[in-house]
């Protein structure tokens, strides 16, 4: 019963995978933070999604050209879903960053975000071109996504250059810092649910130390009041003994009776001959009597012996009870230790 | 022919017959104490107080030339008739009394006339068992039981009741 108890609590502690989110392991106040002042700083657009592709912080340094025209119309819109999520896949795939040209001709990057192999979310950022945009392939696009191409052009032209290097190395930094980022966030959790189930075994531990000590105790308790019944056994079969010992003084007695019985019969001639045979029968139930003492005594002998072995495997007992209790302390003590480290285990897991 | 009954007792695993009609009973020795008179002969245990009277009590190991009883606890004294007195004999224990044919008595071998012994009226055999069968009064009147004729009157009259 206490351990499918401390099964089922387990199990509660622990984190379950397939239901983990972003959002669990990363502080999204944070990364927002980090995110808006990395693109700032080096000049790339992003944004963090979740692994159904929703957005979880909000879009940092958006270029005029993605919101104000490729975004506007719902073909464009549609086609940078699709970008999107191409990029992404091939990110998930490669389990690294991975860098490719939008279907705006804008330079992208997708920078998954992985924990013991299940996808949490995407970094995509980007939105830079790595050198001056060619106006007849900007045209063609405001074409096809229905947008004005002379302001498409003039917002393609304020798109920052960067080199590729640079775009990549963007990109890497912020898949290592996400990355683990969501490792230690992770890390700390399981070590939180460990410590947490550790705190519950021990508690358990201790409770059946408890117990074990109070039925130790029990045993102990009745080993002595076995004891003493035994001895009452002991010494009523003294008594008995006492008693066996007058009747066969009275079956001695009524023996000689007999034999002077005899004796006096055989005196008396034939007038003695009646009384004669009561005076053999008088000595037969003597033996008899005697016979049957003898074998009484015999058992009490037996009950005698049985109570003396009793009695040492009694104290036998006794003493591996008391050695047990003493164990079951040893163990209190240990459990009392590991229950103070576990503490201390708790409230580090807790600091942060 | 004649029938009688014998008093069977034991003493030193050997068992003795006696006839019924000079026993006058059967005592337990653990209820009576011997009182040690000096000068006797081994052969005399002592003497006993029995209902106000004076016994002289045999010891008849000593007499057969048997070592001393150790364990006395089933000892009797064997109450005899003899010569008009009552004289005791010790016996580890009294076993039986039995019907006995007197002409299933044997006589008791006799190698040479200086080995035999007055007191053994010959052997007695019942079922399997043989039995020393005593002649009481040859048991008891030995030289030294003459000589205790004239005290013992005086003595019985000394006795002092119990």
């Amino acid at each position: 019963m206490i351990q499918q108890g401390s099964q089922n609590t387990a199990t509660s502690y622990e984190i379950n995978l397939a239901t983990l989110k972003l959002t669990d392991v990363i502080d999204i106040d944070f990364l927002q933070k980090f995110q808006d002042d990395f693109a700032k700083g080096v000049g790339v657009a992003s944004v963090t999604v979740d692994q159904d592709g929703k957005p979880v912080t909000n879009p940092s340094m958006y270029t005029r050209f993605c919101i104000d025209y490729t975004h506007s119309t719902e073909c464009g819109d549609k086609r940078c879903a699709e970008s999107h999520r191409k990029g992404g896949e091939e990110a998930v795939r490669t389990g690294k960053p991975f860098v490719f040209e939008c279907h705006a001709g804008l330079i992208d990057f997708a920078a998954p975000i992985i924990i013991e192999g299940k996808l949490l979310g995407t970094i995509l950022g980007g939105q830079v071109l790595t050198s001056n945009p060619d106006e007849q392939k900007y045209r063609r696009i405001a074409g096809e996504i229905g947008v004005d191409a002379d302001g498409y052009v003039a917002a393609a032209k304020e798109v920052r250059i960067l080199s590729r290097e640079s775009i990549e190395s963007a990109a890497n930094v912020l898949f290592a810092v996400a990355t683990n980022m969501s490792k230690n966030a992770f890390q700390h959790r399981k070590l939180k649910a460990v410590a947490m189930v550790l705190d519950d075994s021990l508690h358990q531990i201790s409770a059946t130390m408890e117990e074990l000590a109070a039925s130790a105790g029990t045993v102990s308790d009745n080993q002595t009041n076995l004891n003493s019944e035994i001895g009452n056994v002991s010494s009523v079969t003294g008594e008995i003994n006492s008693v066996m010992d007058l009747i066969k003084e009275i079956a001695d007695e009524t023996r000689l009776l007999g034999l002077n019985a005899a004796i006096e019969a055989a005196r008396a001639g034939e007038a003695g001959l009646g009384f004669g045979v009561v005076a053999q029968e008088i000595r037969k139930l003597s033996g008899d009597s005697k016979a049957t003492v003898g074998k009484i005594k015999e058992f009490t002998t037996i009950i005698r012996n049985s109570v003396d072995r009793t009695v040492a495997m009694g104290n036998e007992t006794a003493l591996t009870v008391e050695q047990q209790a003493a164990a079951i302390q040893e163990i209190t003590a240990s459990v009392e230790e590991i229950t103070s480290i576990t503490e201390q285990l708790t409230a580090l897991a807790n600091e942060t | 022919m004649a029938r009688i009954q014998l008093v069977i007792f034991e003493i030193d695993g050997s068992e003795y017959g006696i006839d019924a009609l000079t026993v006058n009973g059967i005592l337990r020795a653990q209820k009576y104490k011997i009182q040690k008179i000096p000068g006797l002969p081994r052969e005399i245990e002592g003497m006993i107080n029995l209902r106000g009277h004076v016994n002289y009590i045999f010891n008849l190991r000593n007499k057969f030339g048997l070592t001393e009883m150790t364990d006395a606890e089933d000892s009797k004294f064997i109450m005899l008739h003899i010569n008009g007195q009552v004289i005791g004999c010790i016996a580890d224990e009294v076993t039986d009394i039995v019907h006995f044919n007197e002409e299933d008595l044997q006589a008791a071998p006799t190698l040479s006339s200086s080995l035999s012994v007055s007191y053994v009226k010959g052997i007695g055999k019942v079922d399997e068992r043989m039995i020393i069968i005593l002649d009481p009064v040859q048991l008891l009147s030995t030289a030294e039981s003459s000589d205790l004729e004239t005290p013992l009157v005086k003595l019985s009259d000394l006795a002092i009741p119990s």
